[in-house]
């Protein structure tokens, strides 16, 4: 039976940055230039302010898991071959909360403010996914 | 802006079990809901003078002559309608409206779905369930994610937000769905009539976790029906007429999915519409005024936030709550009598209206051995869509 592969971002002109600078090992992110308020995903336009001035800046890559489930169960797809595995939001050092995947530790490992650091891992050659670990003490 | 406080009544519903109905098919199901809440009002079908039918995903497109077809109507005014899980809630306040405002005397409001047949098993992807690719291409938040997944991740940051382990957070979210079978087994109708043990769900396989199988509701086949008149005219149909109170729809602008800083342990939309219908009919203290309620229970962590958002108890109350007992059938505040989603069973399109049938049998004192003492105010607390994107309905209904 063939089980669906896993899914490539579609990538466009407002999200074209972001995947250039993870394909380099670089997490960028939106700041508007009129309100100051970090943007997560890529607009367009501010969503607090409906400014079109926005710029990309470097993240630090660290944040804390806000919250997490582990997946144990799922459909047939290429997911299945990483089971059990961890889809978490991560809220960055600059404010703004990301849908990812917690890696480089045990599921169980992983918990609400837990501390962690920006990995890249390449799933295509034109998509790498920025994906987190937990911060070495 | 009027209430529609006391100006519509129920005085008539139905209800088909719930369950896999193998023998019986979407058109099956709406007859006999129908029919039994045409019996009930003592009308003949050919008295209903115009329809509001909902089905969220059963024969879609599913148009209105159908149902034309299937209770043959006398080329009555009949639409199709989806508000996603709050479908049949939906139904219901359109056609109360159209009572309301005196252009038809008796209409119906009838939800069904036919699931069991059909593959489905709950939301697919979001893209296809909400439409999301409109608006954006939502790549960053949330492409292929469940709603096992959405509700794990809320119930994860509601035990970190109010300091429970996760071991004491399965826990508390494991009475709930007890408590919600027990109440099931005396629902002649529900789909799962069987109690389960705290034991049985803390064990049980691991869904999304910390969500297991029995801390997710199942979906159903079934069907659901009233019928509407003018407040006025009620008491022509029966004694015990059940009037509407409020009727409040929150359809939020997915926030969760566009703030970057959302808050994923409460419901926005829940609390919204609670406070509104709170307001359409003039119920100052809900704990103390609200006898019991039906609430969307399609996972163990929804049901404990609806505690929260409709002011049952402050924020982080719903531990102690649960440990207290006051939302069993014989608390304070019963909430699930008939058993729920859980355990009654989900399908999607007559949810709603099997909510206020529960509530609506037991304001009548009919409600069997799920009798609840001396009911006023019952509250049906409906949601579609997932924490950070939902559709709410909640509906009071109670005694003139």
């Amino acid at each position: 039976m063939n089980t669906p592969e896993k899914p490539v971002p579609p990538v466009n002109s407002w999200t074209a940055p972001y995947w250039e600078a993870a394909r380099k090992g670089k997490l960028i992110i939106q700041k508007c230039r009129d309100c100051q308020k970090y943007i997560f995903y890529p607009r367009m336009s501010c969503p607090f302010c409906f400014s079109d001035r926005i710029e990309w800046v470097q993240s630090s890559g660290r944040g804390t898991v806000y919250t997490y489930t582990i997946v144990r169960n799922n459909a047939p797809s290429a997911f299945l071959a990483d089971m059990p595995y961890v889809v978490a939001v991560v809220r960055l050092e600059e404010g703004v909360q990301m849908m990812t995947n917690v890696v480089g530790c045990a599921p169980e490992e992983v918990h609400c403010d837990m501390p962690v650091e920006v990995i890249f891992e390449k799933l295509t050659e034109e998509i790498t996914l920025p994906k987190f670990k937990p911060v070495k003490k | 802006m009027e209430s529609i406080k006391d100006k519509v009544a129920i005085v008539g519903m139905g209800c088909t079990k719930f369950g896999e109905n193998w023998d019986l098919s979407l058109n099956d199901m709406v007859i006999e809901a129908v029919y039994e809440a045409c019996e009930d009002a003592g009308i003949s079908p050919g008295d209903i003078q115009a329809v509001w039918f909902g089905s969220y995903w059963s024969g879609v497109p599913a148009p209105s002559q159908p149902l034309a077809t299937t209770l043959k109507l006398d080329y009555k005014p009949v639409t199709r309608l989806e508000n996603m899980c709050a479908t049949a809630s939906d139904a219901l306040r359109q056609a109360a409206y159209a009572v309301a405002s005196g252009a038809c005397d008796i209409a119906l409001a009838v939800g069904a779905e036919k699931l069991k047949d059909s593959g489905y098993s709950g939301l697919p992807t979001d893209e296809l369930a909400m439409g999301l690719t409109s608006t954006a291409l939502n790549t960053f938040r949330s492409r292929m994610f469940t709603a096992p997944g959405h509700f794990a991740m809320m119930a994860t940051s509601y035990f970190n937000r109010y300091g429970l382990s996760p071991e004491e957070g399965r826990m508390m979210l494991a009475k709930i769905m007890v408590k919600n079978h027990k109440n099931g087994t005396l629902s002649p109708k529900a789909h799962f009539r069987r109690e389960i043990t705290v034991e049985q769900v803390l064990n049980a396989p691991i869904i999304a976790w910390p969500l297991g199988l029995l801390d997710c509701c199942g979906v159903s086949d079934g069907a659901a029906a009233a019928i509407l008149v003018r407040g006025e005219l009620a008491r022509n149909f029966r004694p015990d007429p059940v009037y509407i109170k409020a009727l409040q729809v929150a359809v939020g602008p997915q926030e969760g999915y566009m703030n970057p800083r959302h808050d994923w342990t409460m419901v926005k939309e829940t609390y919204r519409a609670g406070a509104a219908a709170y307001a359409e009919a003039g119920v100052k203290n809900p704990r103390e005024e609200i006898s019991m309620a039906e609430v969307h229970d399609c996972f163990s962590i929804t049901e404990a936030v609806i505690y929260e958002d409709l002011q049952f108890t402050r924020r982080g109350g719903a531990r102690e709550e649960i440990e207290a007992g006051t939302f069993e059938l014989n608390g304070k505040l019963p909430v699930n009598m008939d058993g729920g989603l859980k355990c009654f069973g989900h399908p999607i399109g007559a949810t709603g209206l099997r909510m206020v049938y529960e509530l609506y049998k037991q304001i009548q004192g009919k409600a069997g051995p799920r009798q609840v003492k001396n009911p006023g105010l019952g509250l049906a607390h409906n949601l579609g869509g997932t924490p950070g994107g939902a559709t709410v309905s909640v509906i009071i209904v109670g005694p003139k």
